[in-house]
């Protein structure tokens, strides 16, 4: 059944797999066909021509669109006749008409198709010599996007992406013949997450982001391919700068993560590296204000601190590389007799599903199941490249059961979704579970894979576990264990034991702890236990804070550190939600004295004279997988051979170790949104403002019940008080209230207590439009 | 601003006239029209929540087709044919006709808001041919002083519902066939979630 089909394409007879598209099947072969509209991820659609080739038909030779016609077995293709060359000519000739040709003004000139197929292809000459049709240049579609309708030669790739691959078909064809243009509906701007992909497939430079436009020519950047480090999905990605600077973040193809898309977080979240306030020299806290030192200072005084003091204890960030993670966890043990642990910057960290009988999943995994279950924090807003690889599987057959609450997201493709009878308002699960439909009908005896995770902080480990000791019993199952912070996948393998955010503010305080270290994280401005949080650091004697940027916790050290970033500044390894680890490259210098966290490491210890310090990245790299079967371990020079650029896969023992959750009872649903109120994001310009409003949602009926008569509102408890808007969210169930913690001082409430929720008549909320 | 409830309930039976909701798009826009004279984006909005598809996907739709009207037009539309059938027998005559008479160019609508002039394709009946169209009636067979015998009549009588056989009967010439195919079942008839619109003699 699966038997090649043999194509004879220029004389030349090629293989191909069954099914594939004439275009594709040459390119597999290395026969390149002009094209616009026709990618690979997208559906085809034939509307820009320039594919045409010749086949051999039984009328004789016809010109067919290489991306519309499946290949059949015996197909002759002709790709370079001359009928084929009139008619890519003709092709150009015509997308010419109403092209501009400014390509020295044009942002996407020199990495653009238009010019280069022209160039290759081209009639040379045009005929025509009326007036281009003319449209105000560049509109604004969305806050970070620019259209500029008179470049756009109407290939439908944005509007496809964003129909068939985002799911959020803010933009299409309006108008028609001549008068075809993209456009958004009046007042309905292409707010996407991940509109950032549109601009880097427009074959010509009609769309452009805020961020990039005009800032650079191909032929200057320098690049380098890494990884995102903004959450576990880890998508491979390249980073692009000029003159020291970096400019832009691309989607690579990499067929088991991203398939070349990104979220518009981890593609703009970058600007700050630039930023004037990032942290430049090492500061010390003396009379309670910052001063400016030198490293050697603070080595000197951490080394006599360190001597006197064995209660050191270490809250680490998830925007750091496995090599890093390793140097933590060997200073740490030099320090302490006991096994060290090390507290994660995350408030959903539990201990998820690694046990020997679990069969964890791949993100491929999606792609092949029956059914596809989902139950976890809300994937768009924080695995967004993940959700839409789910969508990806829906599209391809798979069925999707979706527990509530936080996936709403997900409701409009779900063959089952359930909430309010199936899941409490506290994220349990009920005992009808066995009974229900769907249930029933996809998941007994079937290949499921399930995306599993905690909704919210809130939620008891227990009612997790009662769903997927279910699906275990009934279904073949494979599990994918959703975290959702950065490279907390690494942490899990390279950290001796792992604890969370809740048992952070519970364990640490300065009874038991002299020396803090806290590694990029910000659980002030981020945590459900904020306050218990900075009571405690506020205590503790000696602080130390390695990060990019000044902010709430940072402001508490007795010491900074300015760090590096993993975009772009640093070398090491990221491992992924499936355990999949790839490079993480460096490609700009860093600012001032800012060092990697593992040099500052490195060099305290040697500052310290502590035995076998390790003091370079490549024993870093192999120290992290010591233990692995050699040909399967991520080291560099492993990861540098082509055929492993897209990561390699392992199985890693996880050690995480958080005290169980048995739930607290809350009236509000709290989780995070994809652009929050961080210092990073505040800081990179085109997306600073994304993250910035303040609000909360339900359903019409569960406002209405709040007699509010007004959607601008106040939550108050105790001395916390915080202006808010109420958004309508018809896709919440009926009583649920969300909250976005990562909103700024959203955070700072206790939710196991009441919130009141009044109508806000201060004039400054009123004034607000 | 929305619509009222007999438009949203004759909305919601169309809708149920099909498995998927977006397939009633077509005869949605249609129900917008008749509503304002053209398709308004505050109908947009409604129809987006109705079955379920964004507002610039209807956007898209309705721009694309030129019936679906994107300004008001006059009380009375216009449409003269100007595809081959009617050119041959000149339409050019019948239009400059209507051209003269309103002042108007193509796709133009006068200040008082009486008349909107429009050349169009084949309007199917190139049997009786040149043909015209006042409010989507047809009149077949038209010689240049009956076309404007018409458009005096529409200025003076300014009559609240044209009909195609009471035009025929005064302005029109030689007929191809019937309109208004009687019997609405098999292909033959109308798509069942246009039937729900009626004809302007059913509705009048
Ligand atoms: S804007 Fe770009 S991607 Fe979108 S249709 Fe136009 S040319 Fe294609
Ligand atoms: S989905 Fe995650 S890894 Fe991918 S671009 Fe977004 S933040 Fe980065
Ligand atoms: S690539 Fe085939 S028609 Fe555009
Ligand atoms: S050409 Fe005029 S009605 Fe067909």
């Amino acid at each position: 059944m699966n038997e090649n089909v043999k194509i004879n394409v220029n004389g030349t007879e090629i293989q191909s797999a069954p099914n594939k598209l004439l275009i594709e099947a040459c390119e597999d072969s290395g026969i390149h066909i002009p094209r616009f509209c026709w990618h690979k991820r997208l559906d085809p659609v034939g509307m820009c021509r320039m594919c045409l080739v010749e086949i051999e038909t039984p009328r004789g030779k016809m010109l067919v669109p290489s991306c519309t016609t499946n290949i059949t077995d015996d197909m002759v293709v002709d790709t370079e006749s001359d009928v084929v060359k009139k008619a890519q000519e003709g092709v150009l000739e015509f997308l010419l008409i109403n092209h501009p040709l400014d390509c020295p003004v044009c942002d996407k000139a020199g990495e653009c198709p238009l010019q280069d197929q022209t160039m290759s292809y081209g009639p040379g000459e045009s005929r025509f010599v009326e007036e281009k049709r003319h449209f105000e240049k560049p509109i604004p579609i969305s806050e970070i996007i620019l259209l500029d309708r008179e470049r756009c030669i109407l290939c439908a790739r944005c509007t496809r992406f964003s129909d068939e691959i985002s799911g959020d078909p803010l933009i299409e064809f309006i108008q028609r013949g001549n008068k075809t243009e993209v456009n958004t509906f009046p007042n309905e701007p292409f707010k996407s997450y991940f509109s950032g992909n549109t601009v880097q497939i427009c074959p010509v430079g009609a769309l452009t982001s805020t961020s990039y436009r005009f800032k650079a020519r191909p032929w200057d950047l320098k690049s380098v391919r890494s990884t995102c480090s903004g959450c576990p999905v880890g998508c491979s990605i390249e980073l692009n700068s000029s003159q020291n600077k970096m400019l832009r973040i691309l989607g690579v193809d990499n067929d088991n993560v991203n398939q070349g898309w990104m979220c518009d977080k981890g593609r703009y979240n970058f600007e700050y590296l630039n930023s004037d306030l990032r942290l430049t020299s090492p500061l010390k806290k003396i009379n309670g204000e910052f001063q400016k030192t030198t490293i050697k200072d603070i080595y000197s005084d951490l080394d006599e601190i360190l001597k006197n003091n064995n209660n050191v204890k270490f809250l680490l960030g998830t925007n750091i590389t496995n090599e890093e993670y390793v140097s933590f966890n060997e200073f740490a043990k030099k320090l302490t007799d006991e096994e060290p642990s090390f507290y994660i910057n995350d408030d959903l960290l539990y201990e998820g599903f690694f046990e020997d009988d679990i069969q964890l999943a791949k993100i491929n995994d999606l792609n092949e199941a029956d059914t596809v279950v989902v139950w976890s924090e809300d994937l768009k807003e924080n695995l967004p490249v993940l959700y839409l690889r789910v969508r990806q599987a829906v599209k391809n057959g798979a069925k999707l059961i979706v527990f509530g609450h936080s996936n709403s997201t997900l409701l409009d493709i779900a063959d089952y979704f359930y909430t309010d009878d199936v899941i409490s308002k506290n994220f349990e699960i009920g005992d009808s579970l066995p009974m229900l439909e769907g249930v029933e009908k996809f998941i007994n005896d079937k290949n499921v894979t399930a995306i599993i995770g905690k909704s919210t902080p809130f939620q008891a480990d227990e009612s997790i576990k009662k769903l997927v000791s279910y699906l275990q019993k009934y279904s073949n199952l494979k599990i994918l264990n959703a975290f959702s912070t950065g490279n907390v996948y690494g942490a899990f393998h390279t950290l001796s034991s792992i604890k969370n955010l809740s048992d952070f503010s519970e364990e640490v305080n300065s009874d038991n702890t002299d020396v803090l270290f806290v590694v990029g994280a910000d659980p002030i401005g981020k945590s459900i236990y904020s306050n218990q949080i900075k009571k405690n650091i506020k205590d503790i004697d000696n602080v130390v804070c390695l990060d990019l940027f000044i902010h709430e916790t940072s402001e508490l050290g007795n010491y900074i550190i300015p760090t590096s970033s993993t975009l772009g500044e640093k070398e090491g390894t990221f491992t992924n939600i499936e355990f999949r680890t790839s490079r993480i490259d460096k490609l700009v210098p860093s600012p001032g004295q800012a060092l990697s966290d593992w040099e500052f490491i490195s060099g305290l210890s040697n500052f310290m004279k502590l035995d076998n310090n390790i003091d370079s990245l490549e024993e870093l790299n192999i120290k992290a997988y010591e233990g692995l079967a050699q040909q399967t371990k991520p080291i560099f020079d492993n990861l540098d051979k082509p055929s492993n650029l897209d990561g390699i896969l392992n199985n890693f023992e996880v050690n995480i170790s958080t005290s169980e959750n048995s739930g607290t009872n809350c009236d509000y649903f709290v989780g995070k949104k994809l652009y929050g109120d961080n210092v990073t994001i505040r800081y990179s310009h085109s997306i600073s403002l994304l993250g910035a409003k303040q609000f909360i949602e339900a359903n019409n009926s569960t406002i209405s019940k709040l007699n509010l008569n007004s959607t601008k509102c106040l939550l108050s408890q105790d001395e916390v008080e915080v202006p808010v808007d109420f958004i309508e969210n018809e896709k919440l169930s009926d009583g649920i209230i969300f909250i976005p913690i990562n909103r700024r001082n959203l955070n700072k409430f206790d939710f196991s207590k009441k919130i009141s929720i009044t109508p806000n008549h201060s004039k400054a909320a009123l004034n607000v439009n | 601003m929305s619509w009222e409830d007999s438009l949203l309930k004759q909305a919601r039976e169309i809708i149920d006239m099909y498995p998927q909701k977006r397939s009633a798009v077509g005869p949605l826009l249609h129900l917008a029209q008749s509503k304002d004279g053209y398709i308004s984006d505050d109908s947009i909005s409604v129809i987006s929540k109705l079955v379920g598809i964004t507002e610039v996907q209807l956007k898209s739709v309705s721009t694309f087709y030129s019936m679906y009207k994107q300004e008001p037009t006059g009380k009375y539309l216009l449409s003269v044919c100007k595809s081959i059938s009617c050119e041959i027998n000149k339409s050019d005559e019948i239009i400059d006709v209507v051209k003269d008479f309103t002042g108007l160019n193509n796709n133009e609508t006068d200040k008082n808001g009486l008349f909107t002039f429009e050349a169009v394709e084949c309007i199917g009946a190139c049997g009786g041919a040149p043909a015209m169209q006042v409010n989507y009636e047809t009149v077949e067979g038209l010689s240049p002083n009956n076309t404007l015998k018409l458009c005096e009549w529409l200025k003076k009588e300014l009559p609240e519902v044209v009909v195609a056989e009471e035009m025929q009967e005064d302005f029109g010439g030689y007929k191809s066939f019937d309109w208004a195919i009687s019997d609405q079942s098999g292909t033959t008839g109308s798509v069942p979630g246009f039937q729900t619109l009626k004809t302007t003699k059913e509705r009048n």
